[in-house]
């Protein structure tokens, strides 16, 4: 079935292979993931304008902060790093595509199932409401008795199989597939975070999936692992979480230094500072980030060795984070900064990741994150470092590589108009809560009384979610607008150092006709400027005329996306009661039969 | 809002200048302004406290120079080195500055032990009070959603409000009878989770009794700060100090049993027996029933300020109200709702004797 599949049209996107359209399609169920984070976080924000609200009960409002957590790390900046992986890897390693086309498609169908698994909480009014952390023994079956945090255990546990499908994937690609002459340390810098994010992920999806299995089992076959009253340890959830859950910030963040790793040299027409000391500090900050996941657990009383040392371990993550900052500012001393959408973006991600490290740096002292856990603070700490870090960046990776995407460039004043929007509104929600953290405001309360001296500082973050909300909207009306009438893009519009930009834009399914040769780091710059002056004319070596049927491409294919839905429907068993076991069996020959199409279809 | 929040941030601005200084030699005094922000984390009150807030002050001091030596160089190279569209050269192309990057490696470490030692002090001392003899014990029990507190030394049992003799060094055994809270008095210093098997400790020296008030202590509030279900918000409590012969009043009065004086008292005592499955009182046939009980020790409520975990101002038709359906005042209440089960005579009997039955008090 895999032959003669339409090239165009809705058939063509559900078959696909194509490492640049799986990319595309996980960057748009990025988006709508995001917008349902949104909608959560703007609920949340609108419940606690006011003292005493009750915009929505108690019960919801769990539900709210739990899935607004879960969505936008697992289903948005995950998937939207994700995307930028899928694109860029193969082109800034100057390959046809990545190792195995469809398991990448695989990859992307079982992490899309996985998330409308998680939110189905919402359609049968069973929302996960134990926190995104989902603690036990709140989320053991005696008190959390509906499916809700079901669809938390088994949406993870899906979604986390789509990330290790895909890491293992990138891995290989990466380390197998460069072009001629790109040795390690001649990989774009974007290309090292990919691979230290796809090490991270290898390395610690296990964990939490273990973990997982382990909560399934307590939930729904009455074994006793983190259920005190049967022997088992609630503290041991905690630990297994956040083995799996440190690493996991450093999935988030690592991508974004590396998009910002790549936007800030382009924009200041300098070669990034330090490029060696990038690449050990990215995996010193990915080794180190396995030895600090008890600081989330100060407050759990560990002992004061276990305090001691998980606390200077922490702080020494601070030298090579600080190491990198000092690089990026290096990177624009001395430069042509050009101040573009993607370059203010990429700038900002230095300055709030700044902050949010600084405070970091705080709650690594025990002492302090006795005070800070729990607390405003805390929450003002990891949005600085998660969204005005990792989500400003992917917003500036958005930017500098759309033209790259879909042929055309968002449009700029727009761009700046939900740059400032977006900078204004999120301050404006996010450094008050450092104030209400100092005022011992808890978090993930869905209410709170009118004589704590919370109310300005709660009305400021309310104010500053609706301005973002504006932000989010310019920026949608951008992407449709550019989309079809976007200023139509050139091969290297921005003037950048990697191979991506000797291709068309969009580049061709088949990527390079011509296999591509590097000698140095930032080759094809040094092409274009060979001593110093840029050539008169366009380079373009590594494409030429050729009759597309005659490049070679992986057949499209069903299969992948047959298997996850049947790797979802045993997933969803759990919610089907007394036929679970028929449901999981159908899933299971949906599986299998998709496995033996799969294996024995012409790839 | 009495004051603008603006003094609540001049406020946590003046805590961060507070805390470099040394807390030893005595402790602050509890300002009137500062019952604008009871649960403001920038005044201990306790030793600990204070050796909290002295890591605090340096730690602040480090991170703020660390952000000015990021902040201003970014500043100035986003300025000096913007494109101005005329150029014809490229920038000079370095590609790095081994002797730079070691600067910028070494500094911060030697930054971070300035952190980092403080900081284990306090780590370690306050393990080091384990066991000391002249510890006060209280055992501290969180519950969905409402705290129980236990003086093995005296006896006691009570509920949401936690009474403490003043200049005493504290032990707190802290656990859960059901899923992970967090015992938090931010002037008392950080918190510690309460979970389910394992017993954390917390000590602390409590301050001389620094405002007497009609209640005869000061006093301080708490919170969980686990998410622990859906009342966690609603999960507070009140921490006093009373001078020792005044704790040992309290401790006296805190297992009087009640004296039902009224006719209405003595119908609202046989309606209670309805509720000793869940409550207890102690000198009544509710304290004879053995086991682990769901509800609060009732025994002296009727002095407590609150009722429902800081939740409602202790008053007849609160304890009416909750009575009929406690999960409108606080969602998911484990309590039955006895609207339709008791008659609102009984309803009104039975409040008047957990309320006023439990108020009167030994002289």
């Amino acid at each position: 079935m895999a032959k003669n599949l339409p090239k165009t049209g809705l058939i063509s996107w559900l078959t696909t292979v194509d490492h640049k359209r799986i990319g595309i399609m996980y960057a748009m169920s990025a988006m709508f993931f995001l917008l349902c984070g949104g909608i959560e976080a703007l609920l949340i924000r609108t419940q606690l304008m006011l003292p005493n609200n009750d915009l929505v009960t108690a019960n919801f409002y769990n539900g709210l902060v739990t899935m607004h957590g879960t969505t936008m790390i697992f289903l948005f900046v995950m998937p939207m790093s994700s995307a930028f992986f899928n694109f860029l890897t193969p082109l800034q390693i100057g390959a046809p595509d990545v190792a195995y086309p469809r398991l990448n498609a695989l990859s992307f169908w079982v992490f899309l199932f996985g998330g409308i698994l998680l939110n189905f909480g919402f359609v049968v009014g069973q929302v996960p409401n134990a926190g995104w952390f989902n603690y036990a023994n709140l989320s053991g079956k005696i008190f959390s008795t509906d499916h809700s945090v079901d669809f938390w255990v088994l949406g993870v546990q899906v979604v986390g199989l789509a990330s290790l499908i895909a890491s293992i994937n990138f891995f290989v690609t990466i380390l197998n597939m460069r072009c001629k002459g790109m040795t390690l340390l001649k990989m774009p810098i974007f290309i090292w975070a990919t691979l230290v994010t796809q090490v991270l992920l290898i390395l610690a999806l296990p964990v939490i999936t273990i973990a997982l299995v382990m909560m399934s089992l307590d939930r729904s076959f009455g074994t006793g692992f983190f259920e005190p009253t049967l022997g088992g340890s609630v503290v041991m959830w905690q630990h297994l979480f956040w083995i799996f859950g440190h690493p996991e910030v450093y999935i988030l963040i690592v991508p974004a230094m590396g998009i910002v790793s790549e936007i800030l040299p382009t924009f200041s027409r300098k070669p990034l500072f330090g490029y060696s000391v990038m690449v050990y500090s990215i995996s010193a900050i990915g080794f180190l980030g396995f030895a600090v996941w008890a600081h989330h657990m100060f407050t759990t009383g560990m002992g004061p060795w276990a305090t001691a040392l998980f606390s200077a371990a922490t702080m020494l993550i601070a030298v090579p984070t600080g190491v990198k900052i000092f690089n990026w500012i290096s990177t624009l001393w001395g430069g042509q900064i050009r101040f573009t959408t993607a370059n203010l973006f990429a700038i900002s991600f230095i300055c709030m990741f700044t902050l949010g490290g600084l405070s970091g740096i705080m709650h690594a002292s025990p002492p302090i994150d006795y005070h800070h856990q729990d607390t405003y603070f805390v929450v003002a700490h990891f949005h600085y470092v998660l969204y005005g870090g990792a989500v400003m960046a992917l917003f500036g990776g958005m930017f500098y590589w759309f033209p790259k995407f879909f042929g055309r460039h968002l449009s700029e004043p727009l761009g700046k108009v939900q740059f400032w929007l977006y900078m204004i509104g999120f301050n404006l929600t996010f450094f008050p809560m450092h104030f209400l953290g100092l005022q011992g405001m808890p978090r993930r309360n869905f209410t709170y009384a009118a004589d704590q001296g919370w109310n300005l500082w709660n009305l400021m973050c309310t104010m500053g979610a609706y301005i973002t909300a504006l932000g989010a909207i310019v920026f949608a009306v951008n992407v449709v607008w550019s989309l079809l009438k976007g200023k139509r893009a050139k091969n290297d519009p921005w003037d950048a150092r990697t191979l991506e930009w000797t291709l068309a834009s969009p580049p061709p399914e088949y990527n390079f006709s011509v296999n591509p040769v590097v000698t140095q780091l930032d080759d094809f710059w040094h092409k274009k400027y060979p001593n110093g002056k840029r050539l008169a004319e366009d380079l373009i070596p590594y494409q030429k005329e050729v009759d597309p049927s005659t490049m070679h491409v992986p057949n499209q294919s069903f299969w992948p996306m047959f298997l996850a839905l049947g790797i979802v429907t045993i997933a969803s068993s759990f919610f089907f009661g007394g036929h679970g076991l028929a449901v999981a069996l159908a899933g299971a020959t949906v599986l299998l039969v998709s496995a033996y199409g799969w294996a024995y279809e012409e790839p | 809002m009495k004051k603008p929040a603006i003094f609540s941030f001049l406020l946590s601005l003046s805590g961060l200048a507070l805390a470099s200084k040394s807390f030893d030699e005595k402790p602050y005094t509890l300002s009137a302004s500062l019952s604008d922000a009871p649960m403001y984390t920038l005044v201990g009150i306790t030793d600990w406290g204070a050796d909290i807030l002295r890591v605090y002050g340096i730690t602040t001091v480090v991170i703020v120079f660390v952000f000015l030596t990021v902040a201003l160089p970014t500043l100035y190279a986003l300025w000096r080195f913007r494109a101005k569209g005329d150029e014809t050269e490229l920038p000079k192309q370095f590609t790095g500055n081994h002797v730079l990057e070691l600067i910028w490696t070494i500094l911060p470490v030697m930054l971070l032990f300035i952190i980092a030692i403080p900081t284990w002090e306090v780590i370690f001392k306050q393990s080091n009070r384990a066991g000391d003899p002249k510890n006060f014990h209280v055992n501290v029990i969180g519950h969905q959603w409402w705290w129980e507190f236990q003086y093995p030394d005296y006896g006691v049992t009570t509920a949401n409000e936690l009474h403490l003799p003043e200049n005493t060094p504290i032990d707190f055994t802290i656990t859960s009878a059901d899923v992970i809270h967090s015992f938090y008095v931010p002037r008392f210093g950080g918190k510690i989770d309460a979970i389910p098997g394992v017993f954390n400790h917390i000590y602390v020296t409590t301050p001389k009794v620094m405002v007497p008030n009609k209640l005869g202590g000061d006093f301080y509030q708490g919170h969980c700060l686990e998410l622990c279900g859906q009342s966690h918000a609603l999960m507070r409590f009140e921490a006093f100090v009373h001078t020792k012969q005044e704790f040992d009043v309290w401790a006296k009065n805190a297992m009087n049993p009640p004296q039902v004086l009224s006719a209405q008292e003595k119908r609202g005592e046989a309606v209670f027996a309805q509720c000793q499955a869940c409550h207890t009182i102690a000198g009544t046939d509710s304290a004879k029933i053995p086991g682990k009980k769901l509800g609060p020790d009732l025994t002296n409520f009727g002095n407590r300020r609150y009722l429902g975990a800081t939740t409602r101002e202790n008053t007849l038709e609160n304890i009416r109200l909750w009575i009929k359906n406690s999960s409108q005042i606080k969602p998911g209440s484990r309590m039955t709702s006895f609207e339709g089960i008791l008659s609102d005579q009984q309803i009104d009997d039975v409040a008047s004797y957990v309320r006023i039955s439990t108020a009167k008090k030994l002289k």
